[in-house]
């Protein structure tokens, strides 16, 4: 009990200069600054959690889309449409559309081989380009590439001609953006005599082109050109032709896909089934497999196309479904690798009449013949969004070259122009915690993979192998911190003197406050390696010290009362330090005898044939150990608390009894103290769980899903160390970090709460007794 | 044997040997760190090996292990092999290696072997040939030369220091004063106004840099002109096995023949080593040298962090105790604060990059620095984000203890105070808050500790392993908080993680574990001690 503080003479002074007015308005004031200060704290403490679930929530929001524009085409472009058959307003005469970079300009080839281009904010006409490489020749088909720059259009005598359309930028005096459309014609191809109806057309390195194309009368073409430079500089032209349509069987093309690397023919037909060409050899393409893709030979094939990357299939049907294919490896292939369905997207009323993939990542859209388009994300299977037409069915559909928009033309010759807002496509809940089936993956699994080399990579961010990490980590660490701290625990508050207690519960404590730095430096730089030399003894140090603490109890118990009782209560324990030195120099004594005599000299390799198992330096064992260790403490000085704690009217009882101390300890003290052991564990749980430098510094931080002991893991928390700092502000993978770290914050959170509330209700429970 | 069991002794020993097993793991961590931290620094002595087959080795003695025979039958003799830091990494590519013990011939210390320590890389190890100045040859042989060394280090170590000063105060002071006036160009570039006005003060401007520029020129040939100077002195050094290396003596560091050297004279070189350890720069991507800017970034960030971490934690817990309604929602308020100091620190370090750094910075960024843009000033990690960052991560440990220091005042006292007249805030102000100010300390010293300890949150709010200026420094305003800074966690992970040579940097790594270690040891000890007389002054139970 404190002395009560004496007034001073200097107090008593200030004492009498206050007026009883001016200290009341002195308290007040204090009082509505502290509190007012206390709760703004308090929140802006608690604000945290909602500040990083703002952060995350722009995930779940999905696309929005808004129309930005309408126009009649039909009126805007009477000069082209003249040409013609200007009075058929049903059936608007074009072949492709696109748009520019900026969404300011929009073009459409038509029929009558003009490229126009309309301005996107009033509609009107802006230039038009007459393609004078076919002059005169009626174009009756076309197909853009998925940036709206490079068009392969077919004509009606058997030709087929690329283009390229361009804008360029400019800007004039006043910093204004100036776009100059520009149509540069590249070389035309013949390919038949007949007009070509559908045509597929990709270029690789300039040296080789390869045409797919169909004629007017339903035959199937596929035609190469190889251009060869010889030392003088004369260039030579070898052209291989071939006929595919007696493959086909009788079958309608009714759409056709050649991916850019010159690869695969995918082939659509009238009875739904999807034909696969390999071309990889130009002299000789060979029909791969013949899937029947509908499921109904009612319903075919009405669109094809490729997601970015042109290594999946997008497949529209004729009832409405939309879906995306690609080669996955299957042994009973002659290949090694079929066509396969991965992913069934959007199901729309009526039949896909058009479908575009997005420049930027795997969404797709698809437009069908009621004038819905539909904005999916193939891999996730996310359906982001739904525009609505005007009832016509679309003809045309182009996304925008950024993805932030898309337009397409009805066969009214109707418009329409969209600026779709998608910044996370990609993120659903299955994606992050699902399995997901992604491009060239075998079967649906579990990725993180944040980062890639080229520019088509899809990022996979699954939290699933990152939260199997935690877990494991958690796992090892607390298999091993357990019974160490509640044993120490037990001991120290139940066998020991106060004085002894008083001197080991501040060196746990500071064991506490190592940083977890160094801990991880250690586990990763000096155990990683010297385990991977000794693991056999490791796996013996426990069995070896158990056996010498046995032995020291016998022989202690043979000791003279005079002696033993020398030792002040619980001392004697200490008498184990020198023996477990001993112990360990004995289990290092043993490692090698004992690697030859049951690993036959190579502990890796035996581990490796009979479990199959990696041993890999860093891996969860190292973890366990070091996390262990830094959870020890904690645990240990809840329990000890919890433990200590109990009345001691209990333990005296109990003792007088006849109980031995043991008894009395684990019958008695452990039962009433059980939840506090519980709370303490739960702490522990939650500290291991959030751990970053050890798990950062102490495991390879591959993401893989893997229970061995002996490899290593990637957890959330080493996870966003790594990550964030390279992730951009805003983007999916800085928000999807977020969301890892909400999931740490929740975890930890709720545990800790849960062990808070039994503690509060033991401490009751005490005081009750 | 029945006795044995029933009597519990065995249980009760191996709950011992749970205790003794942690407290031989405390005890063997921080032994490993003190052996390797502090044997770091020791001069040992240089050995020579010379090997069967007539090969010679010198360098320093590091380790010795046992060669693992898998195959070899039981009582086959043990091998080993030593560890030999053999330097010299210019010549020999490695640092280190290792030497069977079978293959040895013999093991000698001559006394002359020189040790040198250099700015670039690593030691060198060898034997002294000659030294020239220019192309005249002014000392030779290893009496000769160790003596004229002697002479000549000091002065080189003059100029290189004159060089230093030069590059880091003139010419940094040259490149900060024209970053500056670029961005008061800038700046009145985007405020516009009166065209004319403008562009004369911009040519002010303009001719300000120029002058700069030729001052800056200045310095430089100033400077070559001391390089050149370093450069002058040379020195011959022969290695082991009969290569020669010359090398300016300008790129030592420290010269010393530890096999000629008494007792006291090493430990007086350890000394000198220890304060250059705590007090020197960097070399070599930080493998070599001292730490300085780590120990300075991380007390001015703990310092920072005290500043903000103290009132405000003070502030909420008298709130907590004093001021609100006790109640049901207070209870869950409180609970919530104290499960916030269990929160992993990485969460607090992405709600700092996002909160503080992208919302807070970017905005001061947009509104104050305009001119800087698109680079970041604020916009970016800094020493005032990351220890905001960790003032939100320690103000539930500062928070809790005030609240347990103010619980434990008793109320007779308050009471007394009540009824001496003294209203609520008096009392508080001088009565309550003087006898919680132990338990306040010690939640101070508690969050130091933690945040001296904490990397993850740092990671990402503004550590870098190399800054190149500390947070404080001759320009206005002083103190630059929104630098970039060192710390002596992430040194350690850096360091050990990062470094292209981990086996040479692995001494560094412990001898700064070993310091960081010793801070935090010494700031809970302190918590303790304060705990436990605080304890005793108001004997209440605090569980």
């Amino acid at each position: 009990m404190a002395a009560l503080p004496k007034l001073k003479r200097t107090d008593q002074a200030a004492f009498d200069a206050f007026s009883i007015k001016r200290r009341r308005l002195a308290d007040k004031l204090a009082s509505i600054v502290i509190t007012f200060g206390g709760i703004a704290i308090i929140l802006s403490i608690l604000a945290i959690l909602v500040f990083i679930t703002l952060e995350v929530y722009p995930l779940w929001k999905g696309a929005k889309a808004e129309l930005a524009g309408r126009f009649d085409l039909s009126k805007s472009l009477v000069i082209s449409s003249k040409s013609v058959n200007p009075t058929s307003v049903s059936d608007f005469p074009i072949l492709a559309l696109g748009i520019d970079e900026y969404r300011q300009i929009g073009f459409v080839i038509t029929e009558n081989g003009l490229v126009d281009f309309i301005s996107l904010k009033d509609g009107k006409a802006i230039k038009q380009i007459p393609l004078g490489k076919i002059e005169g020749k009626k174009i009756t088909s076309a197909l853009g590439s998925l940036d709206n720059e490079e068009y392969t259009l077919g004509t009606d005598d058997g030709y087929i001609l690329p283009v390229d359309i361009k804008f360029n930028v400019s800007f004039n005096d006043n910093d204004e953006r100036i776009i100059e459309p520009e149509v540069v014609e590249g070389e035309p191809i013949k390919v038949d005599a007949l007009p070509l109806t559908h045509v597929a057309f990709n270029a690789l390195d300039d040296d080789l082109k390869g045409v797919a194309a169909v004629t007017s009368d339903g035959r199937l073409i596929f035609l190469s050109q190889l251009t060869t430079s010889s030392l003088v500089g004369e260039e030579k032209k070898e052209e291989l032709k071939y006929d595919l349509t007696p493959e086909l069987k009788g079958r309608i093309v009714t759409a056709i896909a050649l991916d850019q690397f010159l690869d695969n023919l995918y082939v659509g037909t009238r009875k739904g089934e999807l034909y696969h060409w390999d071309i990889r050899d130009k002299a000789n393409p060979r029909l791969q497999e013949v899937i029947d893709a509908t499921g109904n030979p009612e319903i075919a094939i009405t669109d094809l196309g490729f997601i970015i990357g042109d290594r999946s299939l997008i497949v529209g049907d004729g009832s409405g479904n939309v879906s995306t294919w690609f080669q996955v490896e299957d042994n009973t292939s002659p290949i090694g690798r079929r066509l396969k369905k991965a992913h069934a997207l959007a199901q729309h009323n009526g039949l896909v009449t058009a479908v575009a993939a997005s420049p930027r990542d795997r969404g797709l859209l698809s437009a069908d013949s009621k004038g819905v388009i539909i904005l999916d994300y193939s891999t996730s299977e996310r359906k982001l969004l739904e525009l609505e037409g005007e009832g016509y069915p679309i003809k045309a559909l182009a996304f925008a070259p950024k993805a932030d928009g898309a337009v397409a033309v009805d066969e009214r010759g109707t418009l329409y122009n969209w600026s779709i807002d998608n910044p996370h496509p990609g993120v659903n809940l299955k994606a992050l915690f699902g399995k997901v089936w992604y491009e060239g993956y075998s079967k649906p699994e579990y990725v993180w993979q944040s980062t890639g080399g080229t520019d088509d990579f899809e990022p996979k961010f699954s939290l699933t192998p990152l939260a199997y990490g935690t877990f494991k980590g958690t796992f090892y660490a607390l298999v091993f911190a357990i019974p160490l701290a509640v044993l120490g625990a037990i001991c120290v508050s139940q066998f020991m003197h106060p004085s002894l207690r008083n001197l080991i519960k501040p060196v746990i404590e500071i064991m506490a406050a190592l940083p977890t730095v160094v801990l991880g430096f250690l586990a990763g730089l000096w155990m990683a390696p010297l385990i991977e030399k000794i693991l056999p003894a490791v796996f013996l140090i426990p069995a070896v010290l158990t056996v010498m603490t046995l032995s020291a109890v016998f022989l202690w118990r043979l000791m003279p009362k005079s002696v033993r009782g020398r030792f002040k209560e619980g001392s004697e324990l200490f008498l184990l330090l020198p023996i477990f030195i001993f112990g360990i120099q004995i289990c290092l004594w043993l490692n090698l005898p004992i690697e030859n005599l049951l690993f036959g000299g190579d502990y890796k390799a035996s581990i490796f044939n009979t479990f199959g198992l990696q041993y890999d330096q860093r891996n969860a064992l190292i973890v366990g150990f070091a996390m262990g260790f830094a959870v020890i403490p904690i645990i240990f000085t809840i329990s000890e608390d919890a433990l200590s704690n109990v009345p001691k009217h209990l333990i005296s009882g109990s003792l007088a009894l006849g109980a031995t101390r043991w008894q009395t300890a684990i019958k008695v003290v452990l039962p009433t103290a059980s939840a506090g052991i519980f709370s303490a564990i739960m702490i522990g749980f939650g500290r291991v769980v959030g751990e970053t430098m050890i798990v950062l510094m102490a495991t390879g931080n591959t993401p893989i899903m893997d229970w061995s002991i002996f490899n290593g893991f990637r957890a959330l928390s080493a996870n966003i160390a790594v990550e964030i700092p390279e992730a951009p502000h805003g983007g999916t993978l800085y928000r999807v970090l977020f969301l890892a770290a909400l999931l740490l914050f929740l975890v930890t959170f709720l545990v800790n709460t849960a062990a808070e509330i039994v503690r509060i209700r033991l401490r009751k429970k005490y005081q009750q007794l | 044997m029945k006795k044995f069991w029933k009597s519990g002794d065995p249980f009760v020993w191996i709950t011992g040997g749970a205790l003794a097993f942690s407290l031989l793991m405390i005890g063997g961590l921080l032994f490993l760190i003190m052996a390797k931290g502090l044997g770091f620094f020791w001069p040992s002595d240089i050995a020579e090996v010379t090997l069967k087959d007539g090969a010679k080795f010198l360098g320093q003695i590091r380790g010795r292990e046992e060669i693992p025979q898998p195959d070899a039958s039981v009582g086959t003799p043990k091998l080993y092999r030593i560890q030999l830091q053999i330097g010299n990494r210019d010549i020999y590519g490695l640092d280190f290696k290792w030497i069977n013990k079978n293959e040895i011939a013999k093991i000698d210390y001559p006394s002359e072997a020189v040790l040198f320590e250099r700015l670039e890389w690593g030691n060198m190890y060898g034997f002294i040939k000659e030294i020239r100045e220019g192309e005249v040859i002014i000392a030779r042989g290893n009496e000769q030369s160790w003596i004229a060394l002697k002479g000549i280090l000091p002065q080189t170590e003059e100029i290189y220091k004159t060089i230093k000063r030069i590059e880091k105060k003139d010419i940094g002071d040259f490149n900060y004063n024209i970053e500056k006036l670029r961005l008061d160009i800038k700046k009145l570039e985007l405020r516009g106004g009166d065209p004319s006005a403008l562009e004369a003060r911009i040519k002010s401007l303009e001719y300000q840099i120029e002058l700069q520029k030729k001052l800056y020129q200045n310095k430089e040939s100033e400077l070559a002109g001391l390089y050149e100077k370093l450069a002058e002195n040379k020195i011959v050094v022969s290695t082991v096995d009969g290569r020669e290396k010359e090398m300016p003596i300008g790129t030592i560091v420290r010269a010393y023949q530890p096999n000629d050297m008494s007792l006291l004279d090493k430990v007086l070189l350890y000394i000198s080593k220890v304060w250059e350890f705590v007090s020197g720069e960097p070399r070599e991507s930080n493998t070599e040298g001292g730490i300085f800017p780590a120990i300075f970034g991380t007390v001015m960030m703990v310092l920072i962090m005290s500043v903000v971490v103290l009132p405000f934690g003070v502030l909420a817990a008298l709130y907590l105790r004093e001021y609100a309604k006790q109640g049901v929602l207070l209870r869950i308020v409180r609970i919530c604060v104290n499960n916030l100091a269990g929160v992993p620190s990485i969460v607090f370090g992405v709600f700092g990059l996002g909160f503080f750094i992208y919302v807070i910075g970017g905005s001061i960024d947009n509104i104050f620095y305009t001119e800087a843009l698109p680079t970041p000033t604020y916009g970016t990690g800094g020493i005032i984000w990351a220890s905001l960052t960790l003032a939100l991560l320690t103000v539930p440990v500062v928070i809790v203890a005030t609240e347990e220091g103010l619980a434990a005042v008793p109320r007779q006292i308050k009471e007394g105070s009540f009824a001496l007249g003294a209203t609520k805030f008096e009392t508080i102000w001088r009565v309550v808050a003087p006898s919680a100010m132990p338990a306040i300390l010690t939640g101070l010293i508690l969050a130091i500790a933690r945040a001296t300890g904490e990397v993850a949150p740092l990671m990402i709010t503004g550590v870098v392993k190399l800054a190149p200026a500390l947070p404080i420094d001759g320009h206005f305003p002083f103190i630059h908080l929104e630098r970039k800074f060192m710390h002596l966690g992430f040194h350690i992970y850096d360091v050990g993680f990062q470094s292209p040579n981990v086996e040479a940097a692995k001494p560094m790594v412990y001898a700064t574990t070993l310091l960081l270690i010793l801070i935090v040891v010494f700031l809970n000890l302190a918590a303790i001690i304060i705990r436990n007389r605080l304890r005793k002054r108001y004997a209440t139970s605090a569980f």
